[in-house]
């Protein structure tokens, strides 16, 4: 009983370092960052407020991101719906000297090498914007729409697998949540449990 | 942290492997090659050498990881994916689900959390072969595919075949390393009486909270969950309360406001990932949801909450209001029956209004602070010093030295309402009854209401309205049968004797109350609440001898003024002044014996030059801290070994709070005092103690330190 008061207190310190840590919730505004692309533009999520993003965590060398590039149905996604107005943003986080990391160069290269889509492809070596969502996969998916809140989190498709050839069979939940959004409905199925590789913070 | 510690895969034991290539059945290992290097090699093992008709055995999927690459657990946390294995098996087989021993819990920056394994793991599957085989030997063909990561992450797969031959009996193979992944699986749910796990959901959260006093003593706990797929889960957190509780809390992500509990195991040992870790794994069956409770053990306590309601009516608190009451009845019993009855329902209806009130009173309190017990302010000296002083004064009441009388507002409005007529004045005179009754519900009531705190709120509904209704129920039954009140006892001298009686019970409770003060602040401060109390009961035989209905408004007001300067006056000065000071002194009390008084800076420079540091994290109001140091610490065998082995020895004293102690108390995952942390020296890992020391315990510890220089 006498550690009772303190385990209390202890609690609520605890619930909010974990509420610091969490991805923001599904429903909530969209923090806001900026990161410079490849192109050495600098980009925010404030900028795009009245069109729907997407966020897309990536990783070059990931099985699970060559899984979606290299079977062409990445590529697809972000062509389908940057033609849509859409902004796709692909958010690099690993840190210098890990996994993953890219310089800007190195990003234009790959982008042209798997004749990408994306509205822009955004350094973050430091990881902040990473952190500021909690993501913790590449991919790890996000969909903001125009008011700025947040739609849709977490994996790009219903199957947990490396393997290319399990795209046709599965539901991509990034292509139903905007379609679901944009049609004026409610996400269907706003919050999965994101697969991959984790991101390389430092 | 030891990431690293290996499940098994000792030298020995690959020694012993290697040996047992020969003679044991095991499909051809299968390397995953990246860039020249082989990442996993892949191999099924049987644990029988052969094949027997009908009769089941268990086949493994061996996993070699080399060093510091990982694969994962059968929920992969916040990345990676499970191992799969896909049978291709001959008609007639059937194949269990697969036997995942208790991973690693492996952090990565960012707030990663994954669940995996290090070095190897065995997955254990149990094979049925069907009731005749025609052939003399059979193939277990598998497909099996991992992810294994380190900085980077690659998918591997392999088909992998074993062959058995069939035959009519068979022995056990692969011994070794079947029993060894046999001891690392998670255990299925202990019994109620070891350990009981119950959910609740707390908006966007699950709790999960362990009663079990043999896993409080365990240092690491911790829960690995493994939700639905549709169902996303966010990191447990994990928090110890008194009487050996663990609350996991667990962030629901999924929107789904349905899902009650998660499946998972509860892993504890030594340490976080270390060796000789154990895990009970929690299914849906086992788990007993918040609102369900043994029904046996439910009805027990119904029935212990019916008969200290009734044992209530004799309580010195309500007998001069019952007393009433039964004269009511006796002067109703010439008239309608009818009547008598429904007065009395009344009666009986203000004893439920009060009890129910008073039940989600305590629902309601019980919903926003969740952690509220009867015993929970006694955290607080002071409120400890205000019970006593209740305590101590209802006593003074009960021996007859003062009687209480109501202000003379509410006593009017009181017996205003109590004595009029009718069902309305019946109702309050009931709801009056149980008004004075509530004091004394403690002693008979505490175990029921004990246990009804830790339940939902409509057990505690029920529990109130056990307790009503057997408070009720003489009354219930004299209105019914009026005839029986014959069988009453007649009011008399005797409720003097048994009030005296109650009075010297009080005191008893009183001591105990004084040990609580001693245990938070020593000595001292149980003497100056004695101080206190001792002008208390000056206070209460002034107003027993000089404010009664005979003295003069002149005397009476002069007598109050004295007893409102002597009651401030000993209250400023016990209890403000010198109780609030006891404590400063015990604190300083702690720094001798070759204890170290603990500051950061201290405890970094004794680390940094690589000595052995023992530091005792303790509280002056901690009973459990106060038990070690007396019996383990402070025993002569463990003194001698903690100067033998040159180990410094610092005292933290936490009664204050400490912020700096506070710190490191987090970095241990304690939520309070007693914590016993050994740094062995040289910059090795701390071993964190359980919260009861034993001699043995330390001094085994103690052995493993290499002396250091000696301390002056």
């Amino acid at each position: 009983m006498k550690t009772k008061l303190l385990a209390t207190l202890f609690t609520i310190a605890a619930s909010s370092a974990l509420i610091a840590a969490d991805s923001p919730a599904v429903g909530t505004t969209a923090p806001d960052f900026s990161l410079t692309d490849s192109k050495g533009k600098t980009q925010t999520v404030s900028q795009y407020k009245g069109k729907y993003i997407v966020l897309e965590w990536f990783s070059p060398e990931c099985p699970f991101v060559k899984k979606h590039y290299g079977s062409g149905n990445m590529q697809k996604l972000q062509e389908e719906f940057t033609a849509k107005g859409v902004v796709w943003l692909s958010i690099d986080s690993s840190a210098p000297g890990l996994e993953g990391n890219l310089t800007a160069e190195q990003a234009n290269s790959k982008m042209a090498e798997w004749k990408t889509k994306q509205t822009a492809f955004l350094l973050d070596p430091d990881g902040k914007a990473g952190r500021t969502y909690g993501a913790k996969n590449t991919p790890h998916m996000f969909v903001i729409n125009p008011e700025g809140r947040i739609v849709y989190e977490g994996a790009i498709d219903s199957k947990a697998s490396p393997n290319p050839s399990d795209i046709a069979s599965s539901t991509n939940y990034v292509k139903v949540a905007l379609e679901e959004s944009q049609a004026g409905k409610t996400v269907s199925n706003p919050n999965t449990k994101p697969y991959g590789c984790s991101v390389k913070y430092k | 942290m030891n990431l690293r510690a290996h499940l098994g895969g000792t030298f020995a034991s690959r020694l012993f492997f290697l040996a047992a290539l020969f003679l044991a059945p095991l499909s051809p290992a299968w390397g995953q090659k990246y860039e020249g290097r082989e990442l996993v090699q892949a191999q099924l093992l049987s644990d029988a050498t052969a094949v027997v008709p009908g009769k089941p055995f268990t086949v493994g999927l061996l996993l070699h990881m080399v060093p510091n690459w990982n694969t994962y657990w059968k929920f992969p946390g916040d990345a990676g994916i499970p191992t799969e294995i896909k049978w291709k098996l001959p008609d007639g087989w059937k194949v269990g689900e697969i036997q995942w021993p208790i991973p690693l819990r492996l952090d990565e920056p960012g707030d990663i959390q994954i669940y995996g394994y290090h070095d190897e793991v065995l997955l254990l599957q149990e094979m049925t072969p069907p009731g005749s085989l025609k052939d003399s030997t059979v193939q277990l063909a598998a497909e099996a595919s991992w992810l294994v990561c380190e900085k980077i992450c690659i998918p591997g797969n392999a088909s992998l075949k074993l062959d058995l031959p069939v035959a009519t009996q068979s022995t056990s193979s692969n011994e070794e390393i079947f029993s060894r992944y046999r001891r690392s699986l998670p255990q299925s749910w202990p019994e109620a009486k070891i350990a009981r796990a119950t959910w609740q959901r707390q908006g966007a959260e699950l709790l999960l909270t362990i009663e079990s006093p043999a896993l409080a003593n365990y240092p690491a706990a911790d829960f690995f969950p493994a939700p639905e797929a549709n169902v996303v889960a966010g990191h447990p957190k994990v928090e110890r309360a008194p009487g050996g509780k663990i609350i996991f809390q667990v962030p629901i992500e999924t929107a789904d406001k349905n899902v009650a509990a998660l499946n998972g195991i509860v892993v504890f040992g030594e340490s976080a990932n270390g060796p000789g870790r154990n895990a009970w794994s929690l299914g849906s069956p086992p788990v007993i949801a918040s609102t369900a409770v043994l029904p046996g053990n439910f009805a027990r306590f119904l029935l212990f909450g019916f008969i200290g309601g009734f044992i209530l009516n004799l309580m010195p608190c309500v007998l001069p209001v019952i007393s009433l009451k039964i004269f009511g009845f006796i002067q109703q019993a010439g008239q309608d029956r009818r009547r008598i009855l429904r007065s009395g329902l009344a009666f009986v209806a203000g004893i439920f209004a009060w009890f129910i009130g008073l039940a989600l009173l305590l629902i309601t309190l019980k919903s926003a602070g969740r952690e509220i017990t009867w015993a929970f302010q006694f955290t607080n000296p002071y409120f400890v010093v205000l019970m006593s002083a209740v305590v101590l004064v209802f006593a003074l009441n009960l021996f007859g030295v003062f009687e209480i009388s109501l202000p003379q507002i509410a006593n009017r409005g009181v017996l205003g309402w109590t004595a009029r007529e009718g069902d309305a004045g019946s109702f309050f005179q009931g709801v009056f009854a149980t008004v004075l009754a509530t004091p004394c519900t403690a002693p008979f009531l505490g175990t029921a209401l004990g246990f009804a705190f830790t339940q939902s709120g409509w057990t505690i509904l029920l529990m109130f309205l056990a307790i009503a209704a057997g408070m009720a129920s003489p009354y219930l039954l004299l209105s019914a049968q009026p005839a029986w009140l014959r069988l009453v006892p007649k009011p008399g001298p005797w409720m003097v004797r048994v009030k005296q009686l109650m009075g010297f019970l009080l005191l008893a409770t009183l001591l105990f109350l004084l040990a609580v003060v001693g245990a938070e602040r020593g000595v001292e401060a149980i003497i100056w609440t004695s101080c206190f109390l001792l002008a208390l009961s000056v206070v209460c035989w002034m107003k027993g001898a000089f404010i009664v209905p005979t003295a003069s408004p002149g005397s009476r007001f002069v007598s109050i003024v004295l007893m409102v300067l002597l009651l401030l006056g000993s209250a400023f000065y016990f209890i403000g002044g010198k109780f609030a000071a006891a404590r400063v002194v015990s604190a300083e009390t702690q720094t001798q014996d070759g204890w170290q008084p603990f500051t950061p800076q201290f405890l970094e420079s004794e680390l940094k030059q690589g000595h052995a540091v023992f530091v005792d994290f303790t509280a002056a109001w901690c009973l459990t801290c106060k038990f070690n140091e007396a019996n383990v610490l402070e025993a002569g065998a463990v003194r001698d070994a903690f100067q033998r082995h040159g180990i410094i020895r610092i005292k933290a004293d936490w009664t204050n709070a400490d912020p700096a102690i506070t710190k490191i108390l987090k970095q241990f995952g304690r939520p309070g005092v007693p914590m016993y942390v050994l740094y062995p020296g040289n910059h090795a890992e701390p071993i964190l103690f359980p919260e009861l020391l034993t001699q043995n315990l330390i001094l085994e510890k103690l052995e493993t330190v290499s002396p250091n220089a000696p301390v002056k």
